[in-house]
């Protein structure tokens, strides 16, 4: 019984900053500015609205909202990992939908550095490694600066030292 | 190969004339609490009578029909009284189709239609699926690699334009239409005095009449309308290997299109059976080609066959593929599979509808109540139906050349995809599918859709099947590794 192991190397531990940081701007900070707002209008205006509004206010804002952003970035840092192995290159990624990707080196066309505005002052990157299929590409997210130039520049030579195929 | 008779239990099928009378009888003990009525006995007379004809007539229709298939020649010898015996020399066997009744499939039968070149059809009525595929095999002739055409325009097949989503879908998008366009002329249909006219007269006379007439009124515009669509898209198409070894596909009536697709980018084909077309035993065709352009480009343009026959339709498959790829039995995917779909359908799309009926009943009267207990009695069997076609159409395999991977309920999609075009792979997966112990896997293409899912797999059976559809991209990373990773 064989069994697909995850990829050796996790990604950089500053990426959960990265990750909270990313929750607070694009998810729960909106959802808790929208509950706070709500919940003053309701306390100047309607102030027996809040027997109900306060708990529906919780339930489906502040709660959700506080749960993604303590959960998903733990979650997300002990699933996100990357492994170069001798002929292909495996990413996981993900946190509740969880996706494990391999791509061989032979199919490699292009090994990319992004570095987001919100990375970039956490000095993390993401590398895409592309292949001939959009449904292949390989990314690795959070990987330290440092780290990814490395990891980038051994994944183009192990490309290069593996003979190419065509898509 | 010998003679071979129909299956028996395609004595089965004839029975269904006794479900209504027996069915009214079975009411009729309900409702007179299990007394009945001579009336009730004379339809139970009548039932037993006609059971004992069915039976002798089958078991009899069954003993005389008989076929068999010689080196040059298929024989079909039938009939109850008048004794037919036909033969069809193998060259003018055109399509095997094979059609099964929902009453046949709950049998596991189907009726085996023998297309010929202008003789009618031969009927075997009917014969279990592995015979008839079998059977299918057998009559298979290989044609001429060199025959450069591989389909073209036949009027008789405009009758699966209809069978489509957009037949139905279509009335209701021309409806909006035009009530988008007066709106926008600043006139309000319901205003307009014919229109109101129609109204209240269609509610005042009888609705078991209006709303049938109504029904059928969209379906025959609807028909029509998937037949002008289909006309003017497919008018005159040709499929055809051109010289200089690209497939080539030329169509359309007032809008002709010519597509080029090279085949040293051909990564595959699939057949696609949406449900009605599923029911009506067709198919449509599309290449998984690369370099065609955008998504919306490349699906428009990979299109090869419009609605036709199922059988039709494997042929071009095979003429593509160069092999016979859909013959071979798919690996069926776990039985949780099909629990999950259930699951997931209710949750989704019975139980919002019920909540929501439930909550008006409590909040304006029982009507609400009854008609969510109604809802709820009727869907989940559908749904139930529907989960297990679903899980039904599940399946992988491999073979020499190809992965081939099916699945769709409302759209059936099978691929065969080239396994050495497979340039990545990936494990999907969450929490609640991981405790089923099931994987989601894509294999992507530089063709087609790009990424091609086989959903809710056994976790190994993933592993197992990337490891050897397309070997040593996964090897490294199994453990305990295997042997011979990358040779």
């Amino acid at each position: 019984m064989t069994r697909l192991r995850p990829p050796g190397h996790r990604v950089s531990p500053v990426a959960q900053r990265w990750w909270t940081a990313q929750a607070l701007l694009v998810l729960s900070g909106p959802a808790l500015l929208t509950a706070l707002a709500l919940g003053i209008c309701s306390l100047l205006w309607f102030p027996g609205a809040l027997v109900w509004l306060g708990p529906l206010l919780l339930v489906t804002l502040v709660l959700p909202a506080i749960g993604y952003l303590t959960v998903m970035p733990r979650w997300r840092y002990r699933v996100h990992a990357w492994e170069l192995g001798e002929f292909a290159v495996y990413s996981a990624s993900g946190w509740f939908w969880q996706r494990r990707r391999i791509a061989p080196l032979s199919r490699v066309q292009t090994v990319d550095v992004v570095r987001g505005p919100l990375q970039q002052s956490f000095g993390l990157a993401t590398i895409v490694v592309t292949t001939a299929s959009t449904a292949g590409d390989v990314k690795i997210a959070g990987v330290s600066d440092a780290d990814a130039e490395e990891i980038a520049a051994r994944i183009g030579e192990a490309a290069q030292a593996v003979p190419g195929e065509a898509a | 190969m010998s003679w071979h008779s129909p299956h028996p239990r395609s004595l089965l099928v004839d029975y269904t004339w006794l479900a209504a009378p027996l069915a009214s009888t079975a009411l009729t003990l309900l409702a007179t609490g299990g007394r009945g009525n001579p009336q009730m006995w004379i339809t139970l007379g009548t039932v037993a009578i006609v059971f004992a004809v069915l039976t002798a007539c089958g078991v009899l229709r069954r003993r005389r029909t008989r076929y068999r298939l010689t080196d040059d020649a298929f024989e079909l010898e039938s009939g109850l009284f008048t004794r037919r015996a036909r033969r069809v020399p193998r060259t003018r066997i055109r399509t095997v189709d094979f059609t099964a009744s929902p009453v046949h499939r709950l049998l596991g039968l189907v009726v085996v239609r023998i297309g010929t070149a202008g003789e009618g059809e031969l009927r075997i009525d009917a014969l279990d699926r592995d015979a008839a595929r079998a059977l299918r095999a057998a009559m298979a002739r290989p044609e001429p690699a060199d025959e450069p055409l591989l389909a073209e325009w036949n009027p008789h097949w405009i009758r699966y334009a209809p069978l489509t989503f957009w037949a139905v879908g279509g009335v209701f998008v021309a409806v909006g239409t035009v009530y988008r366009v007066l709106d926008g002329f600043g006139v309000e249909p319901w205003r307009i005095g014919f229109v109101r006219e129609a109204f209240s007269a269609f509610g005042a006379s009888a609705l078991w009449l209006t709303i049938p007439l109504l029904l059928l009124a969209i379906v025959v515009l609807g028909s029509l309308g998937a037949i002008a669509l289909y006309v003017e898209n497919w008018w005159r198409f040709r499929v055809e290997w051109t010289g200089s070894g690209a497939l080539g596909v030329r169509r359309g009536l007032f809008t002709t299109r010519s597509v080029a697709m090279d085949r040293a980018r051909l990564r595959g084909v699939q057949l696609s059976e949406p449900l009605p077309l599923r029911a009506g035993g067709g198919a449509k065709v599309a290449a998984v080609a690369g370099s065609l352009g955008t998504a919306e480009e490349t699906r428009r343009r990979s299109t090869l066959l419009p609605p036709v026959p199922l059988a039709e339709a494997l042929r071009v498959v095979r003429r593509v593929a160069g092999r016979d790829v859909f013959d071979r039995q798919l690996t069926p995917h776990p039985p949780i599979a099909r629990r999950r779909r259930f699951r997931r359908a209710m949750l989704f799309a019975v139980l919002p509808v019920v909540v929501a009926l439930v909550v008006l009943g409590v909040l304006f009267g029982t009507g609400y109540l009854i008609s969510a207990a109604a809802f709820a009695v009727v869907a989940t069997p559908v749904t139930a139906w529907l989960a297990r076609d679903a899980h039904r159409s599940l399946g992988h395999a491999v073979d020499d050349e190809h992965l081939i991977a099916r699945s769709g309920t409302f759209t059936r999609r099978t691929v065969a995809l080239q396994r050495s075009g497979v340039v990545a792979w990936t494990f999907h997966s969450n929490p609640f599918s991981r405790r089923a112990g099931l994987v989601s896997l894509t294999a992507a293409v530089a063709a087609g859709e790009q990424g091609y899912r086989i959903p809710d797999l056994r976790a190994a059976d993933a592993e197992d099947l990337a490891d050897t559809a397309a070997p040593g991209i996964v090897t490294e990373f199994l453990v305990p590794p295997r042997e011979g990773a990358y040779t």
